[in-house]
């Protein structure tokens, strides 16, 4: 997990690019949001991965009733009870409001309402339909327009294209970490830490560790966290390690879901005298794994977790992989397919676990006897 | 005793759209009864394609059986020999001798009836597997099509700004490969009217699909017109009739009413211009009864709307706030744009006029926002110039109602009326609860 350190070395990082004029632009996280216009403005994206306790949640509660996601709530908590370490919410600029889910809009309306910071508006369609595909370049030329009204010039397609490469590189970059013989904790900050720094991580970290060899993995239980994301300070996978599991893929949007979306260097040579936003048009209609969308989301998962799993078990060699699905309390997305997501895997005869839970400290130990269980079947 | 009944059985039109809403969605289990149409679930008031495809829309709880129907099925019967109106007179008739006390519980029991099935639905929706934790009407929904999914030939799921709502939508795959799907974008900027349009189209086009008719623009207008009037009716009762002096019936009855009305609004019972016809003999039966002084001396009573009520509440409220010396009002669709016209002008397209009634929906009425929706909650309170608002909390709602922090505020700045908020899970739960908080907003009035 983070260290504190971490914090201030991420503080000091925002003050130095705002010291040169660049704005903080942050989030509630989600993968539709086109941050490579966010970076052709010449502006920091801030994503909002910061997993919450008790306290966060309950001041969340002033504000939404307590039956919000428990993500939601604490960011909202964040921004109440500003702990020391996330000073860096006060550089903030701006506020993206947008719709990954309904709890999205409501938390990050909140914010901006009561924490006096103006917001950005981006709705995402629901249906990934050609009409859907039309009305996200409609969202996508409002962005543009309004980052451009905030930075007082426009932004012209040759910036928007090198970020579109850069963050291209950035992703491709970070996604061969998926099969490094690391622990699932380490590759999960690496995510993590990836997603609050972005493609200035490649300068200041150096990400070929893999030692080549497997050892390590192979003797754990090894498991895919499907479901939610694990948040930044959130300790559910030290809680599997504990139990002597491995999370050796995290097909969750702080992992393999966000990393995964890259774009062939041929295809995308080939569009660089076109719109960009076709390109970024593309990118939304290739994201099929997304949560967001519906009607097709949990058959493509489904699709997709058979597919992670028959390729470790042929570049790694490894066999007997569980399936952890993890829902925030309250997790509009991912709560409701849950049964339906077990059921369908356990028909493959996969070991599926679906555990719910909050923030709340009183939930460890009943989730790490749960998780223990649940490692000892596999 | 019933607080309704002694207004009910006078109230042709009441009794009518009462046996219509309970019975005559079930008989469509049976396909003969369908006389080869298609039967197409739907939710929120977005049945006007249904219609314009000839075919039928159903709200599906009433698929259901429900318990009472032996003495509105009579009644029904004995309409079918001497029509509604004369049995009416007769029930009146016949009351004033005290023969019949059987009839005392018939609305109520109408009422007891439905909400026993939604808790029913409730119930099995929990054991299909949907988690505890979502809201009263996704389970109950979710139970409805565990119920009744073999007798459903397609869905029809408008896209709305709920995330949980839209996964429910997904989670019918499990009953039904028939899903029509109608997508809203969010918001109205740039060209989003006409992709709209192009959405509506292509709805058409798979309602035309599944039931092998073609739906032509006097067919929309058609229907166009008749859901409008309907419209105008329920603004009418909505604005006019319920800001009145003088009810037509207790306001118990009243709100009993306006409920009824909301929860059939969604099918129009299946056939809207059955629907059309009760809903104008229901306005003009409540404007005779108000001009002949038959109903109640209101004026004293404080008018209180609550909202939101779709999602579920405890129907218990209305006769608690009766009791309490008010009268509650439900006025829903109102609130999210739901009753405002659809353009019927004959040179104007009307697939495009119906994109914009459903974007005026979703930007003006239940907004993109919390923002947009609880200004939606002021501006018809405010045009209702109710004198408090009671807002539901329904547990598990991420949507619709958890602005009350939000709402509150608005309130006490821009209508300065006693607000208060119920949490909400099921029907019956709370109900010692419920009376306590509604006592002490009540206190308020006094």
């Amino acid at each position: 997990m983070v260290d504190l350190e971490f914090f201030l070395e991420y503080y000091e990082f925002l003050k130095q690019e705002k010291e040169k004029g660049k704005k903080i632009i942050a989030y509630m996280s989600h993968d539709n949001i086109p941050e490579e216009l966010i970076d052709a403005a010449g502006f920091i994206p801030l994503r909002l991965i910061f997993s919450g306790n008790d306290e966060l949640m309950d001041k969340g509660a002033d504000y939404l009733p307590t039956s919000t996601c428990s993500f939601a709530l604490s960011t909202i908590g964040l921004f109440s009870v500003k702990p020391n370490k996330y000073r860096f919410l006060d550089l903030i600029d701006y506020f993206i409001v947008s719709n990954h889910c309904v709890s999205d809009i409501c938390s990050s309306e909140i914010i901006c309402k009561y924490f006096d910071i103006p917001r950005i508006d981006f709705y995402v369609p629901y249906i990934l339909s050609e009409n859907g595909l039309k009305y996200y370049r409609i969202e996508l030329i409002e962005f543009k327009k309004k980052l451009e009204e905030i930075r007082g010039s426009s932004i012209s397609n040759e910036d928007i294209i090198n970020s579109i490469e850069k963050y291209n590189r950035f992703r491709r970059n970070i996604s061969k970490i998926k099969y490094y013989d690391i622990s699932g904790s380490d590759k999960l900050e690496l995510y993590q830490k990836a997603l609050l720094y972005g493609p200035k991580i490649l300068e200041l970290r150096d990400f070929n560790i893999n030692n080549g060899g497997q050892i390590k993995i192979k003797n754990k239980k090894n498991v895919i966290l499907t479901g939610c994301s694990i948040f930044l300070g959130d300790d559910l996978i030290e809680i599997i390690e504990e139990g002597d599991g491995n999370v050796i893929f995290l097909d969750t949007w702080v992992g393999d879901v966000y990393f995964s979306q890259t774009l062939e260097d041929n295809w995308l040579d080939q569009q660089k005298e076109n719109d960009p936003f076709d390109i970024l048009t593309e990118m939304f209609k290739r994201n099929t794994y997304t949560d967001h969308v519906v009607p097709n989301f949990i058959d493509y998962k489904i699709e997709k977790i058979v597919s992670i799993i028959n390729n470790l078990k042929e570049k790694l060699g490894i066999s007997n992989i569980g399936v952890i699905n993890h829902i925030i309390k309250f997790c509009d997305h991912m709560s409701l397919p849950r049964e339906q997501l077990k059921e369908k895997l356990q028909a493959k005869n996969y070991f599926v676990l679906n555990i719910e839970r909050d923030y709340s400290r009183a939930s460890h130990g009943q989730l790490s006897t749960r998780i223990e269980a649940f490692l000892e079947m596999i | 005793m019933s607080l309704m009944t002694d207004d009910v059985i006078n109230f042709t039109s009441m009794l009518r759209m009462s046996y219509d809403f309970l019975h005559s969605g079930r008989k469509f289990n049976i396909k003969s009864n369908r006389k080869g149409k298609k039967l197409i679930s739907v939710v929120f008031p977005f049945s006007d394609l249904v219609f314009a495809a000839k075919t039928i829309p159903i709200f599906p709880i009433r698929l259901e059986k429900f318990k009472v129907n032996t003495y509105l099925e009579a009644l029904n019967s004995a309409s079918g020999l001497f029509g509604w109106k004369a049995v009416s007179n007769f029930l009146g008739f016949i009351r004033k001798f005290d023969f019949l006390k059987v009839f005392d519980g018939i609305i109520d029991d109408v009422i007891n009836s439905l909400n026993y099935k939604y808790n029913k639905m409730y119930d099995l929706g929990i054991e299909e597997g949907v988690s505890n934790d979502f809201c009263y009407g996704i389970k109950a929904l979710y139970g409805m099509h565990s119920s009744r999914h073999n007798n459903l030939d397609a869905n029809l799921n408008v896209i709305i700004r709920c995330s949980a709502f839209n996964k429910y939508y997904e989670s019918l795959k499990r009953f039904s490969d028939n899903l029509i799907w109608l997508d809203i974008p969010p918001r109205n900027i740039g060209n989003a009217l006409e992709i709209c349009t192009e959405n509506v189209k292509e709805t058409i086009s798979q309602l035309e699909k599944l039931t092998g008719n073609s739906i032509t623009d006097n067919d929309l207008r058609k229907q166009f017109r008749i859901s409008n009037e309907c419209r105008e009716l329920y603004r009418e009762i909505i604005y006019e009739i319920s800001n009145s002096d003088f009810y037509p019936c207790n306001p118990a009855t009243f709100s009993e009413i306006l409920a009824l009305l909301s929860i059939s609004f969604q099918d129009f019972n299946s056939n809207a211009e059955t629907y059309l016809k009760n809903f104008r003999n229901l306005v003009k039966e409540m404007k005779e009864r108000i001009r002949k002084k038959i109903g109640m001396d209101v004026s004293n009573r404080p008018r209180i709307l609550l909202t939101p009520r779709f999602g579920g509440w405890e129907p218990e409220s209305h006769n608690l706030i009766y009791k309490m010396g008010g009268r509650l009002l439900y006025a829903d669709w109102e609130i999210l744009g739901a009753l405002e016209n659809i353009d019927v002008y004959a040179y104007s397209d009307p697939i495009e006029a119906y994109a914009k009634f459903l974007m005026d929906i979703t930007t003006k009425g239940v907004g993109c926002d919390n923002t947009a929706l609880t200004d939606s909650y002021i501006r018809v309170a405010r045009k209702m110039d109710v004198d408090g608002l009671i807002f539901i909390e329904v547990f598990g709602c991420h949507s619709i109602s958890n602005c009350y922090t939000m709402l509150r505020q608005k309130v006490r700045n821009e209508l300065e009326i006693p607000t208060t908020a119920l949490t909400f899970n099921k029907i019956g739960e709370n109900i010692e609860q419920v009376k306590t908080r509604l006592g002490a907003f009540m206190e308020m009035f006094n």
